[in-house]
């Protein structure tokens, strides 16, 4: 068939590129397989006392801002405002430590769906990519078969299901088939899921498709625990297990060694009082020998084509045919605002 | 070059409120200072004027005067479309591109709080009469819920030329800005004229950032102000792509109480006079101010601040909720004329589907005399489709009060329409009142026909057109226990069990008389009782076949004789 032949004749090309161009070598390139990074983190929280779940995401998501992941390519979902709500005494502040030293909300953060919009169809659409034609670019979950997605959830979960404000529940059993979805769609190359509530393990217990790896806060029976108080707002400020990952986290950096085997050891039971459980059937590469960064970070290996592509200016066309710009003979006035005898 | 200015102004009203205004004027197709991303979604959606404004807190206009552009708590977007078919779809696509473009709910504006004002919203810019009496091509909505923050203020930086890393919205530390009492965002896109002669028009694109701070909170009562106290920041930098980059500072109450100065000395001191109004404002021209050091303007006051009766704006007004229970309610609208002349004014209200307004209920009172409006648009609502749309057009007689009131009934949502937090009320939108003053007191608005704020300070009309907001409502409708379920299970199932565990006893326990001599003292009973802990292993097979009748040897009638020492045990207890 031609099309198995042309296939191998590009990666010759591809490969005859690479050996011109800079020192990789093609071992190294196609090692982790991945060409982007993309990032869904969502909190499911409301109301003031769930401040430290709009920490948690909020850290996870500077981290991944730091190490290189665009805000293009991360959808960030946060159900309630605390930078600026009324009770926060810092006002555009959200601080994970009660010492204030980092502003995870930052002055340059971007969030995707707020408020009413996290809602359980939409955390699904968002993944499965079955949203509606009018839904903007960052509102989407635009990965193909190359990229590498890290999934974070956060809020108040219980054996089996996650709660969504308070007002609706997702089960484990969705939640995988969502998975099952983004791999028959080839919507992912890995996924890296990473759970902080309540009996956290068990959201990923019914996972089922390939090259997923998880991570939860918790065993089934136990719970999440938070880090501590911060007395000035007078909720708790972070959970545990974000926190000790967090501080992980910092300490990387973009062109950093450190392994996901590491990362899968952050907060031993001493400190994070529940276990730590993790999931690495589904994932065919060795933990230890995959670098942080393959989810956290953003890749900038490039796919060389020998062809070039013309694309087509939508909007182009529009303009030409827009009449509001063509000079009129008579002059324009300015609409009378108020329509009514002064 | 023709058709591409660039404006960045700041102004101080004198009573701490900071307003950014930074225009835009190009055509679209061209975009090197006019932003790619809102141009695209613009002429995709064949939009020919837009209005975003993002707000929180509420404008005092009995304190405040006027701003600039006058803005409702929440979010509120009107659109004028260029003629086509299919407005409707449009606008639904277009919200949602917004939603992305600047991080709001937008895509909430749906059809259930969408209405077409009349009269209300006319268009800004450049239009025909035929196209703006028209109200199929616009559309009106709020979402007065929406909360603003550094996620809605980043996108909006992200649109002007320089970003936000030089020039004055270098200044915008989002930390200090959301420490206010009232902040909004604008952005509005209008069609102008080029030049004198107007015959093509161009695109404005205006943005507007208004603060309202509290200086006395930070110093010893004194009202005095700077760029450091206010942005913890100074301006170190000028933008290179705008042509006319100046700062202008309100200095008309500088001689009188309460005095205070400026530092560094302004550039020049300009009068604006406007009909009935004379105001002093002071010029910087940035760039003369940079070097050696950054500019931080300050402004030192004299005397600690007196509270005094400020001056009441001519037109301003109030709204609230009346009525109590979860049953009915009233909605009462006092609009005050402080002016010496009578006024025709448009009110316009939209009302969401659930608050089932009584249009016979609608009174318009004047000192106790029922006034007739002069015009009434009236769309009742549609459950679940359409909200009730309320326009007035009536006389404001000088020197009074107008109320206008009406009620409504609650309605009862289905379970699945409550939002999570449903205790916490529904919110309506503002009421919006649109007048023309004769007088330009407290007026700071640019004037229709110009883009700069410096061309409208010489402005000869006699006609301003005023639209104000008033406060939003905050309404609860009756709302079930989402609790309730739970409940129910739990004391459905505590019944349940009572009741058939009872019967079931009694239908099933075969009571025998127990001789009374034959009481065991606690001793005696405990010691029993761990003698059939030790036997029990071997009784429990036998002990099932209680109620079964078995024709078993010997060795059940051993057990048969424990087993009837173990239903006296039972019967005492």
């Amino acid at each position: 068939m031609a099309a198995p032949m042309v296939h191998f004749y590009f990666q010759l090309i591809a490969f005859a590129f690479l050996h011109q161009c800079a020192g990789t070598s093609p071992e190294e390139f196609f090692k982790s397989g991945h060409t982007n990074n993309w990032a869904v983190l969502v909190d499911t929280s409301r109301f003031w006392f769930n401040y430290r779940h709009v920490a948690n995401v909020l850290s996870i998501y500077r981290s991944c801002k730091r190490l290189g992941i665009p805000d293009s390519r991360i959808i960030l979902m946060v159900a309630d405002d605390m930078a600026c709500n009324p009770r926060n005494p810092r006002p555009a502040t959200v601080f994970n430590n009660a010492n204030n030293q980092i502003n995870v909300y930052g002055d340059d953060v971007e969030v995707d769906y707020r408020g009413y919009e996290v809602t359980v169809e939409n955390f699904i659409r968002v993944l499965t990519g079955r949203l509606p034609p009018s839904t903007p670019r960052s509102k989407r979950l635009l990965s193909d078969e190359h990229s590498n997605v890290l999934v974070y959830m956060t809020g108040h979960g219980g054996d089996g299901f996650l709660k969504f404000q308070d007002a609706e529940e997702i089960s484990n059993v969705e939640l995988a088939d969502a998975f099952e979805q983004m791999w028959q769609k080839r919507r992912y190359h890995e996924v890296f899921f990473m759970i902080d509530t309540c009996q956290a393990e068990s959201m990923f217990q019914k996972f089922y498709s390939p090259n997923i790896l998880a991570v939860a806060s918790s065993k089934v029976g136990e719970d999440s625990l938070s880090h501590h108080v911060d007395p000035s707002i007078g909720v708790y400020v972070i959970d545990r297990y974000t926190y000790y990952a967090l501080e992980f986290l910092e300490t990387v950096t973009p062109g950093s060694k450190k392994t996901m085997g590491q990362f899968l050891e952050v907060c031993p039971k001493y400190q994070c009082i529940s276990t730590v459980a993790k999931r690495t059937d589904l994932f065919r590469r060795d933990v230890n020998k995959v670098l942080l960064t393959d989810f956290f970070g953003s890749v900038r290996n490039v796919e060389l084509l020998p062809d070039s592509i013309h694309l087509q200016n939508a909007t182009l066309h529009t303009h030409s045919e827009d009449s509001s710009y063509v000079k009129s003979d008579k002059p324009l006035n300015y609409a009378q605002q108020f329509p009514m005898p002064v | 070059m023709p058709g591409r200015r660039w404006i960045t102004t700041i102004i101080s009203l004198g009573h701490a409120a900071q307003t950014f205004l930074i225009t835009i004027n190009s055509k679209v197709q061209h975009y090197h200072l006019f932003p790619k991303s809102l141009g695209d979604v613009l002429t995709t959606y064949k939009v020919k004027e837009l209005h975003l404004s993002q707000t929180q807190g509420l404008w005092k206009h009995e304190k405040w005067g006027y701003p600039p552009e006058d803005a409702p708590p929440g979010d509120e977007l009107w659109v004028w479309f260029q003629p086509h078919s299919g407005v409707d779809q449009t606008w639904a696509d277009l919200v949602n591109a917004l939603s992305g473009l600047f991080c709001a709910s937008l895509n909430f504006m749906d059809s259930k709080s969408t209405v077409q004002p009349r009269w209300s919203f006319r268009p800004a810019g450049l239009a025909s009469e035929f196209y703006s009496a028209n109200s199929r091509f616009v559309r009106y909505s709020t979402l007065p819920r929406e909360v603003v923050c550094t996620e809605n203020l980043t996108p909006w930086k992200k649109l002007l030329p320089c970003g936000s890393k030089i020039g004055l919205a270098s200044l915008l530390n989002s930390v200090k800005i959301y420490d206010g009492f009232y902040h909004s965002l604008g952005v509005h896109v209008r069609s102008v004229c080029q030049d004198t002669q107007c015959l093509t028009p161009a695109t404005e694109l205006k943005q507007t950032l208004t603060v309202v701070y509290d200086p006395t909170t930070n110093k010893n009562g004194k009202q005095d102000w700077s760029f450091q106290s206010m942005f913890d920041r100074t301006l170190q930098s000028q933008c290179p792509l705008a042509d006319t980059r100046k700062i202008y500072v309100d200095v008309t109450t500088q001689e009188t109480l309460p005095k205070f100065s400026l530092s560094p000395v302004p550039d020049f001191v300009l009068n604006q006079k406007r009909s009935g109004e004379e105001r002093k404002i002071a010029v910087y021209q940035i760039g003369n101010h940079l070097s050696p050091s950054s500019l931080n303007l300050k402004a030192m006051y004299e005397e600690k601040l007196t509270f005094s009766n400020s001056s009441l704006p001519p037109v301003y007004a109030n709204r609230f909720v009346t009525g109590y229970g979860l049953e009915r309610g009233g909605v009462t609208c006092m609009i005050y004329n402080t002016m010496s002349s009578n006024t025709t004014v448009i009110f316009m209200e939209t009302v969401p589907w659930f608050l089932r307004v009584y249009f016979s209920s609608l009174r318009i009172e004047n000192d106790g005399k029922e006034i007739k409006p002069y015009k009434i648009n009236f769309i009742p609502a549609k459950d679940r489709a359409n909200p009730y749309q309320m326009e007035l057009v009536f006389r404001l007689f000088a020197n009074s009060v107008t109320k206008i009131t009406y009620s409504f009934e609650r309605a009862f949502l289905k379970w699945t329409e409550y939002p999570p937090d449903a205790n916490h009320g529904f919110y309506v939108s503002s009421a919006v009142v649109s007048t023309v003053l004769p007088v330009a007191s407290q007026y700071t608005a640019t004037s229709q026909s110009v883009s700069l704020l410096e061309e409208s300070f010489s402005d000869s009309s006699s006609s301003f057109f005023l639209r104000l907001h008033t406060e939003t409502l905050l309404v609860s409708l009756p709302t079930p226990d989402f609790s309730m379920p739970y409940n129910v299970i739990c004391l459905a199932c505590t019944v349940v069990a009572i009741a058939f565990g009872s019967l079931h006893n009694l239908t099933t326990r075969d009571f025998t008389a127990s001789d009374p001599s034959k009481r065991k003292g606690l001793v005696a009973k405990l010691k029993s009782f761990f003698k059939k802990e030790k036997e029990s292993p071997e009784n429990k097979p036998d002990s099932k076949e209680e109620e079964i009748p078995s024709q078993k040897d010997k060795d059940n009638s051993k057990s048969e004789e424990k087993d009837s020492k173990k239903k006296d045990g039972n019967s005492e207890t």
